[in-house]
């Protein structure tokens, strides 16, 4: 019989504590059902496989508490209910089928050393063929939707970039042109163009990196009222937006070369004429 | 006089300035007649500059009465005061301020479309007026094709177009040598000769020497008047 | 010459500047469109497969078709729900994976659909697929499958495949079964890397080895009146089933599954515009400082504040709208180059959509562009309009 989990018709009566007669066993509930439902810590309930309340066992709340946020689950209530396996499988189990010959879904292990994931999952597999153990980390990874959702944010991200790169090409052209002039007299008396050109690559630079970290200093604003906003928009702990240090590096390092450059190819352009035409109003 | 064009009572212009006002021109009283000639002349920062933006309706005195025709100047709307510079008045600057990407051709036309004259009448002014200064030949060019002396020409034709009763020009020659200056000092006289009232503000003696009238200002008073 | 014609004139003056603002807004604009296709793309599309299907209610035992759960007893409740006056139609459906076996390489994983269907009102009932070769499967034997799995196990009309289903979740050694292939057919809700074939119910449960219970992953219902009454109907008659029409699921949808999607539209739509706004405010402002002196002299010659104005609110219109008309073309390039990377994800139908062109959102692009043209205009207009005329003149003279 396959265990269900977290589909569980949830058939409530909150039965007055004068009435317990012996002590039922202890449930933990989701924060979210206890605000949808009204309970609270000490209410009794009872729970069933259908509404129809087969099979209901009386529970003591013990306890609420804050689901684990699941991104794939994002918008969906988390209506959830924890209780010790035995009472679950109590609850559960069809008649007539003994107890022990349950299935469960998941082991979760947690290991003295975490770097042994792997070297584990590898012996568990070799050990006990019909059962499958992976680290953690590679259940995340697996997990197809977000592979593709880091396409989608990766190809809108080089769009925005692009669009970025054509603006910051436009304005870095049009802030040249102001210079004009100066760059025409100093070409006029002598100065040789990739002096000039070294001169406005440095200034690029600085710019851009006083642009990338002002843009970083946004992000950070950013990050923190996008996650609250989505936080309180779906009532959940996950984080949204996460900027880390990997992220600002590339932040970083697209923007400071993509800056001094365009200063650089805009310089170049005007320095292609003459000081006498740059000068010439 | 001749019929008055501007009156100018008592007007004065101070700015305000972090260190203090600056009271660039105290206290004139002047007229321009239809037809007159005037040179204003005076050491640099003496107020010569403000006085002709004034007359121009550019700027508005701080004290004082400015009537144009008749009209206090500084009861108008901003719309109206436009549409008097638009249509009575004329103006040269000393950097000819040409839109560079435009013809010469198409600079002469601005104040022709911007008063809504028709595009025939429009093209035969244009055709009068660039042959009017000598530019005929040139009417596809732009300002970057053109030398000093021909971008000032064709900056007269523009301030001609809607045919103003007065003709303001600040420092005319300032750019241009003493030859192309002359050229341009011998059309100022021949727009003037045919009825347009003119008033100069230079530095070049021998464009204030063909003046009827020098106005001598210093410290933004005028100083004398020297009739010819 | 118009304000129009002028600002035309003033753009081209400046031939790279002009074309590199242009592209910066289709780039832009490009995105914005497809962020507006986004917002309601997934639902129109989920929408139009759902009415297409033929099924106008869908009962399940979870509050999301396929989200978990079976309906027990499943063919006394499709009797019954066959039985209802407002339902014209209901058919069980069944879901398993199978391992098909094939001789040139490992088996192929696919998706059984078994359905067994009921009508009190000899109604024809329409499968979840559609035969596009062949014929439907109809006796326990037989079975239609998709081109993907006919192009890789080497299989056409006619042809006997191997297979072996799991239809309860246990690890079980079940001996394989032969099925005959019937006919080719199109699964639209199949996932886009997802491999389908169909049959009859009996056709399954022998794939499974016999071993499946009476339980239905999906009841697919057409009612004989208007869904919802109908839907209101089957929620009377086994009220521990949930049952819902089309405009109900993609409601829920909408709030669970969709929900990423609308968000992430409505941020990007709101950063791409502010971003173009303040890049198009950038360019005209740094434009119009330089060429102060030119306005002042013609203000001076006669050019009224809501002409300098207007030049100036006509040049952004120029940008815009030349990088407007652009983003189009590029926008829908855009979508395509997106939809295939979304239909990526595991469990989207093939058939579904994330970018759909609707007049509605390319009225809104529109609308959003217009408004950005009039926005970034705003403050380089305010520069031109409060000009000081004999101040700008003079430090044009001192510069």
């Amino acid at each position: 019989m396959i265990l269900r989990q977290l589909v569980l018709m949830l058939a409530v009566t909150v039965a007055s504590a004068a009435h317990a007669q012996e002590s039922p066993p202890d449930i933990l509930i989701s924060r979210q059902l206890a605000n949808e439902r009204g309970l609270s810590v000490g209410s009794i309930v009872q729970l069933a496989t259908d509404a129809a309340g087969t099979g209901a066992r009386r529970f003591r709340i013990a306890g609420i508490y804050e689901p684990t946020p699941d991104p794939a689950r994002l918008g969906a209530v988390p209506r959830e209910v924890r209780m010790h396996l035995p009472d679950l499988l109590d609850v559960t189990r069809t008649p007539g089928v003994p107890a022990g010959t349950e299935y469960i879904a998941n082991i979760n292990v947690a290991l003295a050393d975490p770097k042994d994931a792997a070297a584990f999952s590898r012996d568990v597999n070799a050990r006990m063929p019909g059962v499958i153990a992976r680290p953690s980390g590679e259940a995340a990874g697996s997990a197809g939707p977000f592979r593709v959702l880091e396409r989608f944010h990766l190809a809108i991200a080089i769009v925005t970039i692009v669009a970025s790169t054509v603006f910051l090409l436009a304005l870095t052209i049009m802030l040249v042109d102001e210079r004009r002039e100066t760059v025409g007299i100093l070409r006029l008396i002598g100065l040789p163009a990739r002096r000039v050109l070294m001169q406005v690559f440095i200034e690029g630079v600085i710019v851009a990196g006083a642009g990338a970290a002002f843009g970083l200093v946004l992000a950070l604003l950013s990050e923190g009222l996008i996650n609250a906003f989505f936080q309180w928009r779906y009532d959940t702990a996950l984080i949204f937006v996460r900027i880390t240090r990997d992220v600002a590096l590339t932040s970083a390092g697209i923007a400071i070369p993509l800056g001094a450059s365009a200063t650089v190819l805009a310089s170049w352009a005007l320095l292609r004429r003459s000081g006498l035409r740059l000068v010439r109003r | 006089m001749a019929d008055v064009i501007v009156d100018a009572r008592a007007v004065s212009r101070t700015f305000a300035m972090p260190a203090g006002p600056v009271h660039a021109v105290r206290d004139v009283t002047l007229q321009i007649g239809a037809g007159d000639h005037v040179a204003v002349r005076g050491p640099s920062g003496c107020g010569k500059s403000t006085l002709l933006h004034m007359l121009g309706c550019v700027d508005a005195p701080s004290s004082g009465t400015l009537l144009f025709d008749g009209k206090d100047v500084s009861r108008l709307s901003d719309s109206k005061r436009s549409a008097l510079r638009l249509t009575r008045i004329g103006f040269i600057f000393q950097r000819f301020f040409l839109l560079p990407m435009l013809t010469a051709a198409e600079n002469v036309e601005l104040p022709l479309s911007e008063a809504g004259a028709a595009k025939r009448d429009r093209q035969e002014r244009i055709k009068e007026l660039l042959d009017y200064v000598g530019l005929s030949p040139r009417a596809d060019h732009r300002p970057s094709q053109l030398s000093g002396g021909e971008m000032q020409r064709v900056a007269i034709a523009r301030a001609l177009a809607n045919r103003p009763q007065l003709l303001l020009a600040d420092e005319p020659t300032g750019e241009l040598d003493e030859a192309t200056g002359a050229q341009i000092a011998s059309l100022l006289d021949r727009v003037n000769a045919d009825g347009t009232a003119l008033v100069i503000v230079t530095h070049d003696s021998t464009l204030a020497d063909r003046a009827a009238r020098v106005l001598m200002m210093r410290d933004g008073r005028l100083e004398r008047e020297i009739r010819r | 010459m118009n304000a129009l014609r002028f600002a035309w004139r003033s753009l081209v003056r400046q031939p790279a500047r002009a074309t590199l603002g242009v592209l910066g807004v289709a780039a832009v604009g490009a995105l914005l469109l497809d962020m507006l296709l986004l917002s309601q793309g997934l639902v129109v599309s989920m929408r139009d497969l759902l009415e297409r299907s033929g099924w106008d209610i869908r009962v399940s035992a979870s509050e999301l078709p396929g989200r978990g759960g079976r309906v027990s007893s499943a063919t006394r409740t499709a009797e019954r729900i066959a039985a209802l006056p407002s339902v014209k139609a209901a058919l069980l459906v069944r879901i398993a994976n199978a391992d098909i076996e094939r001789s040139n390489g490992s088996p192929i994983t696919a998706v059984f659909q078994g359905v067994s269907g009921r009508s009190t009102r000899a109604e024809p009932i329409t499968p979840p697929w559609t035969v596009v070769r062949g014929r439907d499967a109809r006796g326990p034997g037989e079975v239609v499958i998709d081109t993907a799995i006919a192009s890789a196990a080497n299989l056409e009309i006619g042809s006997t495949i191997t297979l072996r289903a799991n239809c309860v979740g246990d690890r079980e050694a079940l001996p394989p079964a032969r099925l005959s292939v019937v006919g080719i057919a199109d699964f639209p809700f199949a996932g886009t890397n997802e491999d389908a074939m169909g049959g009859s119910l009996d056709a399954l449960k022998a794939a499974c080895g016999g071993n499946v219970g009476d339980e239905a992953d999906l009841l697919l219902v057409t009612s004989a009146t208007e869904p919802n009454q109908t839907a209101a109907a089957i929620r009377a008659a086994v009220p521990h089933l949930y049952a819902l029409t089309n405009a109900d699921v993609v409601g829920r949808l909408q709030q669970t599954g969709f929900t990423y999607f609308r968000q992430i539209s409505t941020v990007l739509t709101t950063v791409t515009v502010s971003f173009a706004v303040l890049l198009i405010t950038v360019l005209l402002t740094v434009s119009v400082n330089q060429r102060l002196g030119e306005i002042a002299a013609l203000r001076a010659l006669g050019f009224s504040r809501s002409r300098v104005v207007a030049d100036v609110l006509s040049e952004s219109s120029l940008i815009v709208g030349l990088g407007g008309l652009l983003s189009l073309p590029l926008g829908v390039l855009l979508a395509a180059g997106l939809d295939r990377i979304l239909k990526g994800m595991p469990g989207i139908p093939a058939e579904l959509h994330f970018f759909v062109f609707e007049r509605t959102a390319l009225a809104l692009h529109v609308g959003l562009l217009a408004a950005t043209a009039v926005i970034a205009a705003l403050y380089p207009m305010r520069i031109v309009s409060t000009l000081p005329i004999a101040a700008t003149l003079r430090d044009e003279v001192i510069g």
